[in-house]
C-alpha cells in the first residue's frame, strides 16, 4: 500500500509542472516585451536549465504597466509576505527609484558577471534617485523626430529650426500630447530644455527646486500657440500610423518603434529619423529583482543571462532595435557591421552621446506635465 | 397532525441565506471600495483637506464641462435618433423597410466600445473614408481637410454605439402601447410624424428617461473612445483619472474626480427620479 502511494507520488512529482521549478518575470511595457521572454529569452534560458520554466506576466504598456508592479510589491510588502511572488520584474525607469527607496528590491548587479558592463550613468542613477547595484538596465530607448524626407527637405537639426518649419507648414508637425504614450511626453520635455529659462542640467540631475518651476512660464505660452499650429495624435502608435497615412510630416516617436515599423512594413522604406538640438530624452528599462523573490539564484542567473554580450547583440539590438543596455563596445563586437550600422545611420553614436537626454527626475517631470496641463488644456 | 405555523424568523432564513452571497458581492466588491475611493478623495500627504479637488479646480474644470457637454449633445442625439428609429418601427408602412431596420440597428449592441474606437478612428482619420466621402460629393477639399478626431468623434462613437441600446428599450415600450390611440390619430389626419412627437412619445417617455440614463451612466465610464479618439485637449474625466493613475501615481486626485463624476451621474439620477414621482402623482 505503502509503495503504491509512494509510487503514485513520484509519479504526480514527475508529472506535475507545480513542482518544477517556475521562473516569474514581470514586464510591463507593450506586447513585445512579453514576446520577447516567451520567445527569446525564455526558451534561451530553459534550454541552459533544464527543468526551468520561465513565465511571463504583461502588465500593460506605459507607466501603468511598471505602476502595477509598483502596487503589486507594495501589497506584498503591506501583508508581511515572506516569499514574493515575483524572481524578475523589467519596470520603467520612473519606478526603480521609489523601489529602491522603499527597500524592495535586491541589491545584486555586484553579484553578477554581467554588472561590470554597464556604464551608463543611467544604471546609477534614475531620474535623481539612487539606484546603483539594485538594478541592470535591459535596454536604452531613445526619442527622436521621425519624416517623411518626401515633405521635409531639410530635416530640423534643432527644436529652433523646427519652430520655423512648423510655422511655415501648418497642421503637418504631429505629436500626441502628454496624455497619449510617452513620445508626446518627451517631445515637451526636450521643449522645456530648450525653452525653459532655468536650467536644463538642473532638471535631469536636481536637486528639485519650487523656484525653478516658475521659469516654464513663456516656454509653455510658446508651446500652446506652436500646438495650435501642429497636429494633434491619438498615442505613440498614432504619431506613427499618421506619419504613414501622408497625414503628418514630422513628428516624436520612439526609435525602436520606428524601425519594428519599417521592418513590418507599415512605414515607407525612405522614412528617416532626426535628433534635434539640444537633445530629446530617452530611458532604459531594468530589470530588477524583489529582495523576497523566491528563486533568487535562478533570477541573478537570468538577469545574467539577459545582460550578456550575446544576448543584447541579439535580442536587444538586432531583433528589437533598442540600444544596448551594457556597454555598446561589448556588444558591438558580436554583431556583424551592416547590423550594427542601421541602429546608428540616422543618429549617429556622437548625436546620441550629445543629443540623448534624460528625462528630468521626478519632481521636475511632475512639475512639467502639471504645468503642460495649466498652459495648454485650458 | 399538522404542525403548527413555523415562526417568522425560519422561514426567513432561507430567503436571507439566498440573498447573502449577492448582498456580501455587493457589499465588497462596490461598497467598500466605493467608500474607499470617496475618502481617498478627501486624503492627501498633509491629512484630510479638500487639496485634491482645489487640483480639480485649478486643472480639470475644462475637462468637466467637455465631459458634460460631450455626453450632453450625445444623449440628445441618442433620443432623436431612438425615436426616429422606434418610431419608424412602430409607424413604418414598408414592412419590409420595417424588418430589415429591425435587423440592422440592434447590430453596435454586440460591438465594444474599444472595437467602436479603432474602426472609427480609421472612417474619421483626416485620409479617412468620412472625408473620402464627403470630397466625392465636393463638401471637403483635400488639402485643407482636417481630421475630426476630437470631441466630435467622441459623440460619434457615443450615439452609434448607444442607440441601439435606448431604442431596444423604447421600441419594446412602443409596440406594447394600445394601438387604438395611434390608430385615432392617424384616422383622424394627424401625419405620422405628429403621431410619434405627440401621441406615442409621451406614452414612452418615462422609458425613454431611464434608457438616457443608463446611456448617460455607461458613457460616464468609458475609457477607450476617449483615449482612442480624442487626441485634443480638452478631454473627457475618465481620461484624466487614468493619467492621474499612470503619470503621476496620484489616487488622491484621481479619486476626488471619480467623486465628480459620481456626482454628475447621482445628478441625473436625482432629475430621473423626480420626473418619476411628478409622473405618479
Amino acid at each position: 500500500m505503502k509503495t503504491t502511494f509512494a509510487t503514485a507520488l513520484a509519479f504526480g512529482v514527475s508529472l506535475s509542472p507545480a513542482f518544477a521549478q517556475e521562473l516569474t518575470v514581470l514586464t510591463a511595457g507593450d506586447q513585445n516585451m512579453v514576446d520577447y521572454v516567451n520567445e527569446y529569452l525564455g526558451p534561451l534560458f530553459e534550454a541552459e536549465h533544464p527543468g526551468v520554466t520561465v513565465r511571463a506576466v504583461g502588465t500593460g504598456p506605459g507607466d501603468a504597466g511598471s505602476q502595477k508592479i509598483l502596487e503589486r510589491f507594495e501589497a506584498q510588502a503591506g501583508a508581511n509576505a515572506s516569499v514574493w511572488d515575483t524572481d524578475v520584474a523589467v519596470v520603467h525607469e520612473k519606478f526603480a527609484g521609489p523601489m529602491v527607496t522603499a527597500g524592495y528590491l535586491a541589491a545584486y548587479r555586484d553579484a553578477i558577471t554581467t554588472g561590470s558592463l554597464v556604464t551608463r550613468a543611467n544604471a546609477d542613477m534614475a531620474l535623481g534617485a539612487e539606484v546603483k547595484g539594485y538594478v541592470m538596465p535591459m535596454f536604452n530607448s531613445q526619442t527622436a523626430l521621425a519624416y517623411n524626407p518626401a515633405m521635409v527637405e531639410t530635416p530640423p537639426q534643432s527644436y529652433d529650426a523646427l519652430k520655423a518649419w512648423a510655422a511655415e507648414h501648418p497642421g503637418q508637425f504631429g505629436y500626441n500630447g502628454i496624455k497619449g504614450g510617452a513620445s508626446g511626453v518627451s517631445f515637451v520635455m526636450g521643449w522645456i530644455y530648450a525653452y525653459g529659462e532655468g536650467d536644463a542640467a538642473k532638471l535631469m540631475n536636481g536637486p528639485f527646486e519650487e523656484a525653478e518651476t516658475g521659469k516654464w512660464d513663456k516656454a509653455f505660452d510658446e508651446l500652446a500657440a506652436f500646438t495650435k499650429n501642429a497636429t494633434l495624435t491619438a498615442g505613440n502608435a498614432g504619431t506613427l500610423d499618421m506619419l504613414a497615412q501622408g497625414e503628418i510630416a514630422i513628428g516624436p516617436v520612439w526609435v525602436d518603434m520606428f524601425y519594428s515599423w519599417k521592418a513590418n512594413g507599415q512605414l515607407p522604406e525612405d522614412f528617416r529619423l532626426v535628433l534635434p538640438e539640444p537633445g530629446m530624452p530617452g530611458q532604459p528599462m531594468h530589470y530588477v529583482i524583489p529582495e523576497k523573490a523566491p528563486n533568487a539564484d535562478l533570477a541573478r542567473a537570468f538577469v545574467e543571462l539577459a545582460t550578456s554580450p550575446k544576448v543584447q547583440a541579439e535580442g536587444i539590438v538586432e531583433r528589437f532595435n533598442w540600444y544596448p543596455g551594457i556597454d555598446a563596445g561589448h556588444v558591438q563586437a558580436e554583431l556583424p557591421a551592416e547590423t550594427w550600422d542601421k541602429l546608428f545611420t540616422d543618429v549617429t553614436p556622437d548625436q546620441l552621446a550629445a543629443r540623448g537626454k534624460p528625462f528630468p527626475i521626478a519632481p521636475y517631470n511632475i512639475a512639467i506635465l502639471e504645468a503642460y496641463e495649466r498652459h495648454l488644456a485650458q | 397532525m399538522p404542525s403548527p405555523a413555523l415562526p417568522r424568523h425560519r422561514s426567513a432564513l432561507p430567503g436571507l441565506l439566498l440573498v447573502a452571497p449577492a448582498l456580501a458581492m455587493v457589499l465588497v466588491f462596490f461598497v467598500l471600495p466605493l467608500a474607499a475611493s470617496v475618502t481617498g478623495a478627501f486624503a492627501t500627504e498633509e491629512g484630510r483637506s479638500l487639496a485634491n479637488f482645489a487640483k480639480i479646480a485649478d486643472l480639470y474644470l475644462p475637462d468637466i464641462l467637455f465631459t458634460l457637454l460631450v455626453i450632453g449633445l450625445s444623449t440628445l442625439l441618442i433620443a432623436v435618433f431612438s425615436l426616429a428609429i422606434a418610431g419608424y418601427l412602430t409607424l413604418g408602412r414598408n414592412p419590409r423597410a420595417v424588418a430589415l431596420l429591425r435587423w440592422l440597428y440592434r447590430w453596435p449592441l454586440f460591438i465594444p466600445f474599444i472595437v467602436t474606437a479603432q474602426v472609427l478612428r480609421t472612417f474619421l482619420a483626416k485620409n479617412g473614408m468620412l472625408n473620402g466621402g464627403l470630397e466625392l460629393v465636393g463638401l471637403v477639399d483635400p488639402a485643407t481637410a482636417s481630421n475630426w478626431l476630437d470631441g466630435r468623434a467622441i459623440v460619434f462613437a457615443f450615439v452609434w454605439k448607444q442607440t441601439p441600446f435606448v431604442t431596444l428599450l423604447v421600441a419594446g415600450a412602443m409596440t406594447s402601447l394600445d394601438r387604438g390611440t395611434i390608430e385615432a390619430a392617424l384616422n383622424m389626419g394627424a401625419s405620422r410624424l405628429r403621431t410619434l412627437w405627440d401621441i406615442v412619445t409621451p406614452q414612452v417617455a418615462g422609458t425613454l428617461m431611464t434608457g438616457l440614463i443608463l446611456s448617460i451612466v455607461t458613457m460616464m465610464s468609458v475609457l477607450s473612445v476617449p483615449m482612442m479618439l480624442n487626441a485634443t485637449a480638452p478631454t473627457t474625466i475618465t481620461a484624466d483619472i487614468a493619467f492621474r493613475i499612470n503619470a503621476y501615481g496620484d489616487y488622491g486626485v484621481a479619486n476626488a474626480l471619480g467623486v465628480v463624476s459620481l456626482l454628475m451621474t447621482s445628478g441625473f439620477a436625482i432629475l430621473y427620479l423626480r420626473l418619476g414621482l411628478k409622473e405618479r402623482t
